[in-house]
């Protein structure tokens, strides 16, 4: 009787643990994976914004930087109703400085000119793109911006900084982001800048502002 | 229907409940999240933080089904048990080295609790799941088949 029950037994925990690793593997498929918020100086605008754009972007594609262009111009004239939050997504396979690029823009976050920094990649995007001295451009660019260099050094060889990226980049994996740049508007994603445009119009017209 | 039976039941309910949750929620964001957190606690090499990270979150939430559904209740509790032990000298390492963690990562990045606040949780997870070892079967799969073999005997 112990032989049969425990028999039985066997065979339910494996019916258990059947159904529970499909209702996990489908809840994880089915997009309800929040991605978490960036640190305040990776945000753009308030927090009481009815348009909140999630930016997967990439500082050496070329794509990335016309979208910037654009969003800077709809920020400048919605900025109390959109908040742009940036996600570090570089394709290394193919802007192999990208990578690097994003910790200096990290580092020049915590100094508070993340925003600053990233626009100078995205407008000096063929400097430094292909560089062999790449590292050097960017120490360059934080001298122009006039952040704390020795700070700066000391922060792009910090593994935490490098974690935080990867971090980003798992998320847009999560999120199976595959092109940049990728925006989530208000949940709903965006590919490239003329969806985001769109999409930023369409929830201007339905949240009437 | 007993004191102690109700009590069991809410207590399976809630072990089971918070393992479910913290499997599911560490399943549902990227691997490396974990495996930073469990990182930080400086025990591990990345590797062995990566490959637990893999596992770990799979294992909560098995355990947290059995216990929630009463399979083997007794030994399940025992684990359960043994688990929230481990996780207290994960923590209490980590408040003695005061090593600089913010969040446990118990329940993934965004749900996590301080490591001193989570440290006395996990007294009243121990407690719960000693009572589940001892008063467990109500309204349980154990009991359920262990009336169904008798009945066909």
């Amino acid at each position: 009787m112990m032989n049969k029950l425990h028999w039985k037994k066997i065979l339910v925990m494996f019916f258990l643990m059947f159904f529970a690793t499909l209702i996990v593997i489908f809840l994880r498929e089915s997009d309800i994976t929040q991605i978490p918020q960036s640190p305040q100086y990776r945000e753009k605008g308030p927090d009481s914004a009815k348009i909140k754009v999630i930016e997967f972007s990439d500082f050496g594609c070329p794509a990335c930087a016309m979208a910037n262009k654009y969003l800077n111009e709809i920020l400048n004239v919605y900025k109390n109703n959109i908040q742009i939050s940036f996600k570090y997504f570089p394709l290394t396979n193919i802007h192999p400085n990208s990578f690097s690029a994003a910790m200096y823009a990290e580092c020049a976050g915590k100094q508070e000119k993340f925003w600053e920094f990233g626009n100078v990649l995205f407008e000096n995007q063929e400097k430094w793109l292909q560089s062999q001295e790449s590292e050097k451009i960017f120490m360059n660019y934080a001298m122009q911006l006039k952040l704390d260099i020795q700070s700066m050094e000391k922060c792009v060889k910090d593994k935490e900084i490098e974690k935080i990226i990867k971090l980003d980049m798992s998320y847009g994996d999560l999120k199976k982001v595959d092109a940049t740049p990728t925006f989530f508007v208000n949940n709903k994603r965006a590919v490239g800048a003329m969806q985001v445009i769109e999409s930023i119009k369409k929830a201007i017209a339905i949240n009437n502002i | 229907m007993k004191k102690a039976e109700i009590v069991s039941l809410i207590s399976r309910i809630l072990v089971g409940g918070v393992f479910i949750y913290a499997g599911f929620l560490k399943i549902s964001a990227p691997v490396e999240e974990f495996a930073y957190a469990i990182e930080s606690y400086k025990i591990f090499s990345y590797k062995i933080s990566l490959l637990s990270a893999y596992f770990m979150p799979w294992f909560e939430l098995y355990l947290g089904v059995f216990i929630l559904t009463g399979v083997y209740i007794r030994f399940f509790s025992i684990i359960s048990i043994m688990t929230f032990l481990a996780f207290e000298f994960f923590l209490i390492q980590a408040i003695i080295r005061k090593l600089p963690i913010t969040n446990c990562g118990c329940f993934g990045s965004s749900h996590s609790n301080s490591i001193y606040t989570e440290f006395s949780l996990n007294f009243i997870w121990i407690i719960l799941s000693f009572i589940s070892l001892l008063y467990g079967k109500f309204l349980s799969i154990d009991l359920w088949l262990e009336r169904k073999v008798v009945n066909e005997k």
